[in-house]
C-alpha cells in the first residue's frame, strides 16, 4: 500500500448524491493531527488535493436522526451542533434557527429558478 | 475584558511578536499547522480578513440582533442551541487546553503574552479556517467526480469492466472527447485490477495523463499511477497503473517474452497505427494464447474498428459517442490562379480570406481562435509572412508557428492567451491534429495537405513528399474547432476532393525502413519476419531490404540469425549505423566523445533553425563549429555547453539562448549518453570506471555531495508539487517578433515573460540533470574530448565512417567551378545530392575542394591528387531536393579501402574499383600498392580484434553463442590504432577520382575464367583461401578484395608484371607481382617486432602461426615449412 496514502477500510458512498469515494478514517480523530478533534463519527480521507501529507479531508458521516449516511456538501446535509441531512433538516425546521431555515429557504428558490 | 490585563493596549495582531507568541499555542512543530509553512502563512492571512469580516457583521449585528429569536419555542426535542453562532456549523475543534495552562501559569508571573482573548480570538480564526479549507478540497472533490459523470464515457463504466472480465481483447471505441484515455485505466484500478500497463504513441502524453489521472483518482501525491518514458519514470513498487510508451512496452517484452507484471495491457490510440503499435498488437495477439489470464484492452477512435476486432479473433467493441460541439463546414476550395506550382512558393490569398471572412463574420468580442493546417515548415513561414501584415494592419489577431524543430518556449506560446479583442491563429503542421490538443480553437482552416515521410529502399534514402491527407485526418482536423463549443471548419479544398480523399493514413509500417524493427524482432525470437502475423503486414521487399541491409551491417548472419554485434545493437534504442558507431567506438581508447557524438545524431538538432538568420548567433557559434563535419560541431557544443554548466549552473540557459542552441535537445544528449555508456558496460564493452575515484574522494566531500543530492531532490520534489506551466496573456505584437529577434538577445522585449516562465522550466531541468548526472565526471570526460590529438580526431572520423558505411558521398567533380549554393555530391544510388543548409560544409564548402597546385591535370576530370575527399553522412532525406545531413569528411582512398565491401583491381593494382561505382587510378604502379597492401593488414587486425572484443562481450555471449575470446590487448590494440591513424593521415598518393556510370559499371568484370582454376596462390592470411571469383573473375583474396577482376587486367602471371621492389622490413630485393609483394608485406615484420617482449606464450604461437607455414611445393613434390617470404624464394628458384 501507499504509505502516503493510509489502507483504504471501504468506499464512503452519499445516499443522497452518490459522491463515493474510498475513505481511510471512521471517527473523531483524523490520524496525525494532534490538537484536532472532529465533533462527530466523520468518515475521512487524506487530503488528495494538499500536498502535506497529514492533511485530511472530511467526507461525510450520519445523519443523527435517520442515521442515513451523507456527504458534507450543502446539498445533502448540514452541521449544526450535529450533523442532519437536508431532508431531516427540512423536518425539523422549525426547530433550526432562523439562519438555516432562510439558508434552506434560499436553496430551493435557488432550484427552482 | 481589558481589565482582565492591563496592557491591552499592546497587543497589535499585526505585530510578527504577538504572532508568534500565538503560534506557540496554535501551530508547535507536531501541530496539524506549523510555523513557517506554507499554510500557516495562508491561516494569517485569513485571519486578517476574518477579522475584518467579523468587524463589518458586528456593526450589522447590532441591528439585525433585536430581530433575532422567535422560531426556538417548539419542542427542543432535537437540543439544539437557541442562539444561532456560526461556530456551530464546524464540526472541528482544537483542543490546546495544556499549553493554554501552562501560558496562563507564566503569565501570572510576566503579564505579557497573549490573554484568554486573544487565544479566544485565535481558535475561533482557526476554526473558521480549517472549515474554509476543508470546504475547498471537498468542493474540489465534487467537481472533479461532476466532471466524471458527465463524460460519455461514464454510463460505459459497468460494461466496459463486464466485457473485460469476460474476454481476453476488447475493443473500446469513441470519439475526441469522450474521456476513454482518462476513465478506461481508472475503471480498471478502481474495479481491482492492479498491474495496469497502459500504453501511448507519444511520451508527452504518458506524463500528462499520469498527471491527470493520478489526480482524479485521487492520488495526486503519491504514485499509485506513474509514468515512464525513455529517461525518466515515476514508477514506484506502490504503482497499479503505469503509462508507458509503445516503444518502452516493447523493450520489456524483449526482456520478459511474458510480461509478467503486468495483467492487464490498454493499447490506446490504436488506429493511430504508428509503426511500434502496430508491432505491439502482433505480439501482444500471440502472448494472449499463452497468458489466458492476461486482459488487453485496445483503444481506439471510430475508425476502422472493424479491423481490429477481427484481428483479435472477434474481440468484442463498445463504441461511445464522441463529444463534440456542432461544426460547420464550409468548403472553401483554392482556384486554380491561386494554386501554387511545385516550385513556385504557396500563395497566401485563400488563407487570408479566412482571417478576413472571420474578422467580418464574427464580432471581435466573441472569442474563438483559428488554427489552421499546414503541411510543412517552408509553407508555415510563407502563410506566416503574409498573416502577420494582414495581423498589424487590423490589430485582431496575434499569428503563431508550431512545428517541430521550434524551441519548446515557442511551442509553448500556443496555450497562452490572446488578450480581449484579439484571436490567435496558429498555424501549425499535423502536430496539432492529435499530438498537441489547444483550448479554445473555434475556426480550423485545412489546406488538406500532409507532408510525410516515406523510405526509398533502393537508393536507401528518406522521402518527405506532399500528399493530400485521408478522410480519417481530415474529420480530426475539423473536430479539433469543437472542443469547447460550436466550431466553423474550412476546407481548403472541394467537397469531391474529400470524397476522392482515402479513408485512412497509410499505416507507418507501409511508409518506413524496417531495420529496427526486424534487428527487434530477431531478438525477441520471433521467427521470420516475413511470416509474423501483423495485422497489416507491411510488403515483403521491404522486409527482405531491411534483411539485406542487416546482414551487410554485420548484424545478421547468413542464415540471417543475430550475431554478437547485431545482438547488442537491438538492445540500443537507436538506429542501426549509431549502435555499430557505439560498438566501434569502445574498442579503441575514444569511448567518451564517441558517446557524445552517437547521443547528438540520436536527437533532434540543438541547433535552432530560426536562429541561423541571426548574425549575432552565428557569431557565437563560430568557435564550435569545426570543418571536420557536423559531428564534431556537435561534440564541441556539448563539451563547451557541459563545462558552462560546471562552471555557472544555471547560467547555461542564457548561454544557449546566446547561441540560438535549444537547451533541452543539449539535457536529452546528455541523458541518452548516459544510457548508452551503461549499454556498454553491461555488455562489458566499456570498463567500469570511476571506482578509484569515488573511494578517493575524502569524507568531507562525499557528505557535501549528499547534502547537494539531498537538497536537488527536494527542489525536485517541490517542483512536483507545483502545477504546471500558468498560461499568459499573450502580447499583440507576440507573433511578430522573430523567435530570436532582438541584438541583444538577453533582453528581447519579451524577455520578461520569457525568462519568468523559463526560469522555472529551467531551474527544475538543471536540478533534473544535476541528480542524474555527475557532473564533474562529464566535464572530466568532456575535458578529455575537447583536446583531443589531430591523431584522436583522424581515428573518430574513421570510426564515424565505418559505422555510418554505405552512407557516403562524393563530391561532384566540377564543385570548385561553382557557387557555394551549388555543389552537388553524389552517392552510389542517389545523385544530384546537396548539402543541408544546416551542414558546416554548406557554408565552407572549399575545405572539400581538391587544391589546385596539388591537383596535376591529366585530361579532363583526370585530375590527380592526394587530396581526394568524400562525406560520411547520417542522413539523406529528400523533401524538395535531396538534403544530407550531418557529415564528416575523410579522404577518399584511405576512408573507402577501410570500410567498401567490395574493392576490386586491375593486375598491377593502378586501377582500383571500390564499392562497383568509384574508380581510383593511380600512374605510378610502385606507389599504388603501398596503401592497399596496408589497407589488408590493417583490416583483417581490425576486424579480428573486434570479433574479439565482441565475443568477449558479457550476456550477450555467454548465453547466445558460448564462445568467450580473450580480450584483446591493449598492445595489439594500441598498434592497430596507431597504424590505421597513419594510414590515414600520412598515405600520400596521387590518384584520380571517377564516379563510375551505370554502363560503365556493368561492364567492369572481365568474368569467370576458365581454365585458369589451377593458379590459385597461397591464401594471402592464414585461414583465408583465395580463389577464383566466380562472377567477377580474377582471384578473390579476401571476402572484401578481389585481384586483376577488372576487364583491362593484364595476365596475372605475365613477367613483364614482376618489377623489383626491396622490402623496408627485411631487405629482401628482388622482383614481385603485386600480389606476391602483398602477400610479403603482410607477413613480413620489422625486425623489432618479430621479437615483442610480451607474454612469450602467446608470442609464439602467434609467430609461428603467422610467419611459418605448411607449404607443398607441387615442383619439387615436397612439403616444407617455410615463412611466406621463404616459399617465394623456393618458387622463384623454379621459375629460375
Amino acid at each position: 500500500m501507499d504509505t502516503s496514502e493510509g489502507t483504504v477500510i471501504g468506499v464512503f458512498t452519499c445516499e443522497q448524491c452518490d459522491l463515493s469515494s474510498p475513505y481511510t478514517f471512521y471517527g473523531q480523530k483524523p490520524p496525525n493531527t494532534r490538537a484536532i478533534v472532529l465533533l462527530e463519527e466523520c468518515y475521512g480521507m487524506r487530503d488528495p488535493f494538499n500536498p502535506e501529507r497529514e492533511k485530511f479531508l472530511v467526507l461525510g458521516s450520519k445523519c443523527c436522526l435517520c442515521k442515513k449516511t451523507v456527504c458534507v456538501g450543502t446539498e445533502c446535509s448540514i452541521f449544526y451542533t450535529k450533523r442532519f441531512c437536508l431532508p431531516c433538516v427540512r423536518e425539523h425546521l422549525e426547530q433550526f434557527p432562523e439562519q438555516i431555515q432562510m439558508e434552506l429557504a434560499k436553496k430551493k428558490t435557488a432550484k427552482k429558478m | 475584558m481589558c481589565d482582565k490585563r492591563g496592557d491591552t493596549q499592546e497587543w497589535d495582531w499585526g505585530s510578527p511578536q504577538c504572532r508568534a507568541q500565538l503560534d506557540e499555542v496554535f501551530f508547535r512543530q507536531h501541530d496539524y499547522i506549523q510555523a513557517r509553512g506554507a499554510e500557516h502563512a495562508e491561516f494569517w492571512t485569513f485571519f486578517e480578513r476574518f477579522q475584518r469580516f467579523k468587524a463589518k457583521k458586528e456593526m450589522a449585528g447590532s441591528r439585525e440582533g433585536k430581530a433575532r429569536k422567535k422560531g426556538a419555542t417548539g419542542a427542543a426535542d432535537l437540543g439544539l442551541p437557541k442562539e444561532y453562532d456560526p461556530r456551530y456549523r464546524i464540526n472541528v475543534s482544537v483542543r490546546t487546553r495544556d499549553v493554554e495552562d501552562r501560558l496562563e501559569g507564566s503569565r501570572r508571573r510576566t503579564p505579557t503574552g497573549p490573554g484568554s482573548q486573544e487565544i479566544a480570538e485565535c481558535r475561533l480564526a482557526l476554526l473558521h479556517f480549517l472549515d474554509f479549507t476543508q470546504k475547498q478540497s471537498f468542493g474540489k472533490l465534487v467537481k472533479l467526480r461532476r466532471e466524471q459523470r458527465n463524460l460519455p464515457i461514464f454510463q460505459y463504466r459497468d460494461r466496459i469492466l463486464d466485457l473485460v472480465r469476460n474476454y481476453p481483447a476488447v475493443v473500446v471505441a469513441g470519439d475526441t472527447g469522450c474521456g476513454k484515455s482518462t476513465q478506461v485505466p481508472q475503471y480498471l484500478m478502481s474495479s481491482g485490477f492492479s498491474h495496469i500497463a497502459c500504453t501511448q504513441p507519444r511520451r508527452i502524453a504518458c506524463i500528462s495523463l499520469a498527471k491527470r489521472v493520478s489526480m482524479e483518482s485521487l492520488n495526486q501525491y503519491g504514485s499509485k499511477v506513474g509514468y515512464q518514458i525513455r529517461f525518466e519514470t515515476s514508477r514506484t513498487p506502490a504503482t497499479k497503473l503505469l503509462f508507458l510508451t509503445e516503444g518502452l512496452l516493447l523493450r520489456q517484452l524483449q526482456q520478459d517474452g511474458q510480461l509478467s507484471r503486468y495483467s492487464v495491457v490498454v493499447v490506446d490510440e490504436v488506429h493511430e497505427r504508428h509503426l511500434h503499435c502496430d508491432f505491439l498488437l502482433g505480439v501482444l495477439r500471440s502472448l494472449l494464447s499463452q497468458r489466458t489470464d492476461m486482459r488487453l484492452v485496445l483503444m481506439s477512435a471510430t475508425i476502422n474498428i472493424a479491423l481490429f476486432s477481427s484481428y483479435f479473433g472477434g474481440a468484442p467493441v463498445l463504441q461511445v459517442p464522441g463529444r463534440l460541439f456542432p461544426i460547420q463546414v464550409i468548403y472553401q476550395p483554392i482556384p486554380p490562379e491561386e494554386q501554387a506550382s511545385r516550385s513556385e512558393k504557396l500563395d497566401p490569398r485563400p488563407y487570408l480570406r479566412v482571417l478576413q471572412g472571420i474578422d467580418q463574420r464574427y464580432p471581435a468580442e466573441e472569442r474563438g481562435d483559428l488554427l489552421l493546417f499546414l503541411s510543412g515548415m517552408a509553407e508555415i513561414s510563407t502563410i506566416l509572412e503574409a498573416c502577420q501584415t494582414y495581423a498589424s494592419h487590423t490589430g485582431r489577431w496575434i499569428i503563431l508557428p508550431l512545428h517541430s524543430t521550434l524551441s519548446i518556449a515557442q511551442q509553448d506560446k500556443v496555450f497562452d492567451i490572446a488578450p480581449p479583442g484579439v484571436r490567435k491563429c496558429i498555424i501549425s503542421t499535423n502536430i496539432a491534429e492529435t499530438s498537441v490538443t489547444i483550448d479554445g480553437v473555434r475556426f480550423v482552416a485545412d489546406s488538406g495537405k500532409v507532408k510525410e515521410m516515406s523510405f526509398d529502399p533502393k537508393a536507401k534514402m528518406q522521402r518527405l513528399q506532399e500528399f493530400w491527407i485521408s478522410r480519417a485526418s481530415s474529420e480530426q482536423r475539423k473536430g479539433r474547432a469543437g472542443r469547447t463549443g460550436p466550431g466553423v471548419c474550412y476546407r481548403l479544398y472541394a467537397e469531391s476532393d474529400y470524397e476522392a480523399f482515402a479513408p485512412y493514413p497509410v499505416p507507418e509500417i507501409h511508409r518506413v525502413a524496417l531495420d529496427s524493427l526486424v534487428l527487434q524482432m530477431k531478438s525477441m525470437g520471433l521467427g521470420d519476419p516475413r511470416s509474423f502475423p501483423f495485422i497489416d503486414p507491411p510488403p515483403a521487399s521491404s522486409i527482405q531490404t531491411a534483411i539485406t541491409y542487416l546482414k551487410q551491417q554485420g548484424a545478421l548472419d547468413t542464415r540471417g540469425e543475430l550475431t554478437p554485434i547485431g545482438r547488442l545493437l537491438s538492445q540500443l534504442p537507436v538506429d542501426v549505423v549509431i549502435g555499430k558507431l557505439l560498438v566501434l567506438g569502445s574498442l579503441f581508447n575514444l569511448v567518451e566523445p564517441v558517446l557524445t557524438i552517437a547521443a547528438a545524431l540520436s536527437v533532434q538538432s540543438p541547433f535552432l533553425r530560426t536562429a541561423q538568420h541571426n548574425p549575432d548567433c552565428s557569431t557565437a557559434r563560430q568557435p564550435l563549429n569545426s570543418d571536420l563535419g557536423d559531428p564534431f560541431t556537435l561534440l564541441n557544443t556539448f563539451n563547451a555547453w557541459v563545462q558552462v554548466k560546471g562552471e555557472r549552473g544555471g547560467g547555461s540557459r542564457k548561454w544557449c539562448r546566446r547561441r540560438g542552441l535549444e537547451e533541452q535537445r543539449l539535457y536529452e544528449m546528455a541523458n541518452l549518453r548516459r544510457q548508452f555508456k551503461e549499454l556498454l558496460k553491461s555488455h562489458g564493452l566499456l570498463e567500469e570506471g570511476g571506482q578509484d575515484r569515488v573511494s578517493a574522494e575524502g569524507r568531507a566531500q562525499r557528505r557535501e555531495r549528499l547534502s547537494e543530492r539531498q537538497r536537488l531532490h527536494q527542489l525536485h520534489r517541490e517542483h512536483q508539487l507545483q502545477e504546471g506551466r500558468r498560461r499568459k496573456v499573450l502580447r499583440l505584437d507576440e507573433g511578430a517578433e522573430g523567435p530570436s529577434s532582438g541584438s541583444d538577445t538577453d533582453t528581447p522585449p519579451s524577455a520578461s515573460k520569457d525568462q519568468e516562465g523559463a526560469a522555472n522550466s529551467m531551474d527544475i531541468q538543471e536540478v533534473k540533470f544535476k541528480l542524474r548526472h555527475n557532473v564533474s565526471e562529464l566535464r572530466e570526460a568532456a575535458c578529455a574530448s575537447a583536446d583531443m590529438s589531430s591523431r584522436q580526431t583522424a581515428l573518430l572520423r574513421l570510426l564515424l565512417c565505418r559505422g555510418l558505411y554505405p552512407q557516403l558521398a562524393l563530391p561532384d567533380e566540377h564543385n570548385a567551378t561553382r557557387k557555394d549554393s551549388e555543389q552537388v555530391f553524389h552517392t552510389r544510388n542517389k545523385q544530384g545530392i546537396v548539402i543541408h543548409p544546416t551542414s558546416v560544409f554548406a557554408s565552407d564548402p572549399e575545405v572539400l575542394h581538391v587544391p589546385e597546385h596539388e591537383s596535376s591535370a591529366l585530361g579532363a576530370g583526370k585530375e590527380e591528387s592526394s587530396k581526394h575527399q568524400l562525406l560520411a553522412f547520417v542522413t539523406l532525406l529528400e523533401t524538395n531536393r535531396p538534403y544530407v545531413s550531418n557529415c564528416v569528411r575523410l579522404p577518399v582512398l584511405q576512408a573507402l579501402l577501410l570500410v567498401a565491401d567490395s574493392v576490386d583491381s586491375n593486375a598491377d593494382c593502378t586501377r582500383l574499383v571500390l564499392d562497383g561505382w568509384v574508380e581510383l587510378g593511380m600512374a605510378d604502379a610502385e606507389a599504388a600498392l603501398k596503401p592497399l597492401s596496408s589497407a589488408l593488414t590493417l583490416r583483417a587486425e581490425w576486424e579480428r580484434l573486434l570479433q574479439a572484443q565482441l565475443g568477449h562481450a558479457g550476456p550477450a555471449s555467454t548465453s547466445g553463442l558460448g564462445f568467450t575470446g580473450p580480450k584483446p590487448a591493449r598492445r595489439e590494440l594500441d598498434k592497430l590504432r596507431e597504424g590505421l591513424v597513419r594510414f590515414l593521415l600520412y598515405t600520400e598518393v596521387n590518384y584520380s577520382l571517377k564516379r563510375l556510370t551505370g554502363l560503365q559499371a556493368q561492364n567492369l568484370y572481365v568474368g569467370p575464367q576458365v581454365g585458369h582454376s589451377e593458379l590459385t596462390l597461397p591464401p594471402l592470411f592464414p585461414g583465408m583461401q583465395s580463389e577464383p571469383d566466380p562472377v567477377k573473375g580474377g582471384l578473390r583474396i579476401t571476402n572484401y578484395f578481389t585481384y586483376n577482376c577488372l576487364c583491362d587486367s593484364k595476365d596475372l602471371y605475365s613477367e613483364c608484371l614482376r618489377t623489383f621492389w626491396s622490402c623496408p622490413h627485411c631487405d629482401l630485393h628482388m622482383p614481385f607481382t603485386p600480389l606476391e609483394r602483398m602477400q610479403h608485406e603482410a607477413t613480413c615484420r620489422p625486425a623489432e617486432e618479430q621479437q615483442p617482449e610480451e607474454d612469450p606464450d602467446t608470442v609464439k604461437t602467434a609467430a609461428s602461426s603467422s610467419l611459418t607455414r605448411l607449404y607443398h611445393c607441387d615442383v619439387c613434390n615436397k612439403s616444407l615449412n617455410l615463412t611466406s617470404t621463404e616459399i617465394l624464394r623456393h618458387k622463384r628458384q623454379h621459375l629460375a
